[in-house]
């Protein structure tokens, strides 16, 4: 039942937004319903996760644990960045950057998105889960190019054709996969439901070439090197809202397509061949996207590099496939999704502070915007895997896992480059908020409903950082079951 | 009658791949969308289902007319130059696309292992089609044909859908035309964007964002 609260609510708001858009008020009706959302969807983990049930509607909509996993994700992200867009966008409106009017815009395409981003876990027809997927990028297009600036549209466009070819291979392995259940015998079906329970019998090879075009097709949109070049792009020109969403959230929806897949294929052709896949492009994401982070000179293109090195741990983390490797990339997915969140509300406060995104030219950020200077500093911990916040746990039970199962090559391959990466974000950082403030500039105040949004994503961050109260031994199974059946 | 269907989808496909002009490009689209639906509408009269008349006429509507229209709206209004932009010039062209046939062949016959001719020379179609769309997108380098790279390889993915799979079920099909059109119109929203901003729709050119 909650999933259709969590379905209905984005597309009030968006009908809302139409109407009153333009008002000052809308931010907080906004952001007011992303709360009802977030609290829909804990209570819908808590009833998959914890019974282990799977709930269907109509044959359309099916839930089960890992779908109740990612609904709360994008609810988590949807609401910090509901709440910081309210200052946000007040901000940009206040300086002239944006008109009202545009705001309205703003608002009725934040809720498709998110609607769109809701969909992908919800489906259970693997073609409506590749519509719904398509969505989501139409729709961020218009946010990616909000500005209307040479840059932003540059990277909407880019952004829009680089996704669609991508996704156009992933309906080409959806289709292969359509046709491997067809020639099995079975009726006409694409529910992921019907074609999982007989899986074994169908042709393992037309799987095995349309799991490699769905995982270049997800792979595109998940951002997974060497496809991720739009990412750089789209997250650096996109409003700072929608950067913490398209990298927090919109990757994983990717993740969550190809993992409905895998599953399909582990059931099917065995684990070694998903495993092989999964960790060749979690492996070559990371080498990439290390290099880049170490040259880097713009601040948000550097996040964005270090979502592609993020989505490359989670891919390696669902590669090495053991119980602990799983619970430590799902657990993954959700702290990335919280701290890169945080960073990019930061990155944004600069950005329009110091109206540029060159770090050479940024200094003293403590000094000009002391919460957001302090909030990014320990935010640049916790993304770099620093001990007492979320992320430091997920990436140790990654890196354990991999050397328990043998596989001594990736996890020394993950430390080396994590200590790279460890490097590069300190340096970069360290010049940025510390050192003397630029004369032009002095210390500014912050809008309420940012630093909430701040201080929201900071508790999760380390609340999971010190205890994990979701995880135990049968949680543990859970996870294994998911993708082991 | 289905051998003869999908030689004039091959011949239109190879049509696209030597234009050198905009309008020829879309003019061949339409061709192949032509086909399509000539196809779609044969299997419907044979099988006599409300679904497949439906969709057919969908495509009919969408890929013959609306979108072709549409795409000559976008090049008028932009008032950019007819040029594709050739990396490769046509002659070269056709002689990738000959490889790209027989390299489409080859792979059709791998993946089908009980041999059927009439499935090869589909799923052979079909690939080749997907490639020449994917060649268009890389070589060609205005906005537009960009577009229609994109556009040419769903033409091959509907081909193919409806070839192994006896077609993707209804509301599926439904869904995935409308992401199409959707994709289209947003698409020209931004190219019309593309040439306000920089007087041109050449992507090559796009070349601010490094690193």
């Amino acid at each position: 039942m909650q999933i259709f609260i969590i379905l209905g609510i984005p597309i009030f708001l968006s009908l809302g937004a139409f109407i009153f858009g333009k008002k000052r008020f809308f931010g907080i009706i906004n952001c007011s319903g992303y709360l009802a959302i977030l609290c829909c969807s804990l209570i819908l983990f808590k009833e998959t996760v914890f019974t282990g049930k799977t709930k269907e509607f109509f044959g359309f909509i099916y839930l089960d644990a890992l779908s109740a996993f990612f609904i709360l994700v994008i609810s988590v992200v949807a609401f910090a960045a509901a709440l910081y867009s309210i200052g946000y966008i007040r901000k940009d409106i206040q300086r002239g950057v944006i008109t009202e009017s545009k705001a309205r815009v703003y608002y009725l395409f934040f809720n498709l998105f998110c609607l769109s981003m809701f969909f992908v876990p919800a489906l259970d027809n693997l073609g409506m889960l590749w519509v719904a997927v398509e969505m989501t990028t139409l729709i961020s297009a218009f946010l990616v190019g909000f500005y209307n600036s040479k840059e932003s549209v540059e990277a909407a466009w880019k952004y829009i054709i680089i996704c669609s070819v991508g996704i156009i291979f992933a309906l080409l392995g959806t289709i292969l996969f359509s046709y491997a259940f067809s020639i099995s015998g079975l009726t006409k079906s694409l529910n992921w439901s019907e074609i999982t329970p007989v899986a074994h019998i169908l042709d393992k090879n037309i799987l095995k070439v349309a799991f490699i075009f769905i995982l270049v097709g997800y792979g595109t949109k998940a951002g997974l090197a060497p496809m991720h070049t739009w990412l750089p792009d789209a997250h650096s020109q996109a409003v700072a809202p929608i950067s913490a969403l398209l990298s927090g959230v919109l990757l994983k929806t990717a993740i969550y397509a190809i993992l409905r897949f895998g599953i399909i294929i582990i059931k099917s052709v065995g684990f070694a061949y998903f495993a092989h896949l999964m960790i060749l492009f979690g492996a070559i994401s990371l080498v990439i996207s290390s290099g880049f982070i170490l040259v880097q000179k713009d601040l948000k293109r550097l996040l964005a590099y270090s979502s592609i090195e993020h989505i490359g741990i989670i891919a390696i983390g669902f590669g090495l496939g053991s119980p602990l490797a799983i619970a430590g990339a799902l657990l993954h997915i959700f702290n990335h999704a919280v701290t890169k969140s945080l960073m990019f509300f930061g990155a944004g406060n600069i950005v329009s502070a110091y109206k540029k995104h060159n770090m050479h030219a940024i200094r003293g950020v403590i000094k000009a915007l002391p919460f957001t200077g302090m909030m990014l500093l320990l935010g640049c911990f916790a993304l770099t895997g620093f001990p007492p916040f979320s992320i430091f746990i997920s990436e140790i039970m990654i890196i354990i896992a991999a050397f328990t199962n043998g596989a001594y090559f990736i996890g020394a391959l993950l430390l080396l480059l994590l200590a790279v990466i460890f490097g590069a974000f300190i340096y970069h950082f360290g010049r940025m908020l510390f050192g003397n403030l630029p004369k032009s500039m002095s210390a500014a105040g912050e809008p309420f409903s940012g630093k909430l949004a701040f201080l929201f994503l900071l508790f999760l961050i380390c609340a999971l950082g010190i205890s994990l109260p979701f995880m135990n031994k049968d949680t543990l199974w859970i996870f294994q079951q998911l993708l082991h059946g | 009658m289905q051998g003869i269907i999908l030689f004039a989808v091959l011949a239109s496909t190879y049509l696209m791949l030597i234009a050198k002009r905009m309008p020829a490009l879309i003019r061949s689209f339409r061709y192949q969308s032509f086909c399509l639906f000539l196809a779609t509408l044969l299997i419907a009269l044979s099988e006599r289902q409300l679904d497949l008349y439906i969709i057919s006429g969908l495509l009919f509507i969408l890929k013959v007319l609306l979108i072709p229209q549409l795409l000559y709206r976008i090049l008028r209004r932009t008032n950019t130059k007819e040029d594709l932009g050739l990396f490769i010039n046509p002659q070269l062209s056709l002689l990738l696309a000959l490889v790209f046939s027989y390299l489409s062949w080859i792979f059709a016959a791998h993946l089908v292992t009980p041999v059927k001719e009439i499935q090869i020379s589909i799923l052979a179609v079909t690939f080749f089609i997907i490639l020449a769309g994917i060649f268009l997108m890389i070589f060609r380098m205005t906005a537009l044909a960009q577009i229609t790279g994109l556009l040419v390889m769903e033409n091959g993915l509907f081909l193919l859908a409806s070839a192994v799979s006896g077609g993707m079920p209804f509301f599926v099909e439904i869904a995935i035309f409308f992401d199409v059109f959707m994709s289209v119109l947003i698409m020209g929203f931004f190219v019309y964007k593309i040439s306000k901003l920089f007087t041109h729709i050449d992507v090559n050119k796009l070349s601010r964002l490094r690193g």
